[in-house]
């Protein structure tokens, strides 16, 4: 090993990193542990607040659809009451 | 207590880990990003990295080993993410005006700067080389390199620092 490597050796030797370092670090894992310790916990919510807007969407559908039938029966209501009023208009006319 | 976390199999310690590596980790961040705060952060984050992973870590060694490969990989993420100093060719530093080199007092400080202008793979091949005193072989598996290449970065590095040195005292003759 020549000089130069010599010096690049010292050059690159390890320095020490800030006297709090690993009191940062420590911190940091602890945030980390909480923060790995509510994953569950944030799993069950939005595994809730996908099951309440998929059946909130399915009523609705529901209700959507049953305010369509009887939207159709009272057509059909209607519809029916107007034959029979032409019916008896009919049978009138041709008696 | 955070510091009483360990790897069941294995029985490592974090926080004697954290004790006996963070110079490494904090060194290899630092020459490579040459920004101590950024530096930190980095070392930072391969610990944190390290806790989360403790149950695949096998021995002390593995450690190291470990440690020195996420530690190299994260500072060149982080290199490359903030962009900060724009890499400069070696060729292009700027001369100083100093008598002889070897008893430069800021020579030191020089070749510190010239190693963080230095190309990502270079400038980590000479880092492990010089700072944690490995052989071509086992940089060559911390980087994931043929061998090979690892002799021609070093050689490579080394020659453009010499010619770097030397055209600086010739110039002051």
């Amino acid at each position: 090993m020549d000089w130069l490597e010599e010096e690049l050796k010292q050059a690159l030797d390890r320095k020490a990193p800030s006297p709090d370092f690993a009191e940062r670090v420590r911190r940091r894992t602890r945030g980390d542990g909480f923060r790995t310790a509510l994953w569950p916990q944030r799993w069950l919510a939005a595994a809730a607040v996908v099951l309440v807007m998929t059946g909130a969407g399915l009523g609705y559908r529901q209700y959507q659809g049953n305010q369509a039938k009887e939207q159709m029966m009272m057509a059909f209501r209607i519809a029916g009451e107007k034959v029979n009023h032409i019916q008896v208009q009919v049978k009138e006319r041709t008696r | 207590m955070i510091g009483l976390v360990s790897a069941p199999q294995t029985g490592l310690n974090f926080d004697a880990l954290m004790r006996t590596h963070q110079s490494m980790v904090f060194s290899l961040a630092y020459h490579f990003l040459h920004d101590r705060e950024v530096a930190e952060e980095v070392a930072q984050e391969v610990f944190l990295s390290l806790h989360r992973n403790l149950k695949s870590i096998q021995s002390e060694s593995h450690a190291g080993f470990w440690l020195r490969k996420v530690a190299v990989q994260r500072a060149i993420d982080e290199g490359r993410r903030r962009a900060r100093r724009p890499q400069v060719a070696l060729e292009d530093v700027a001369e100083p005006s100093t008598h002889d080199a070897q008893q430069d007092p800021l020579l030191r400080d020089r070749l510190r700067r010239l190693i963080a202008t230095l190309p990502e793979s270079p400038r980590a091949v000479m880092i492990l080389r010089y700072q944690e005193d490995l052989d071509p072989a086992e940089i060559a598996e911390i980087l994931s390199m043929p061998v090979a290449t690892v002799k021609s970065h070093l050689q490579r590095s080394l020659a453009l620092l010499r010619e770097k040195l030397a055209r600086r005292s010739m110039g002051e003759v």
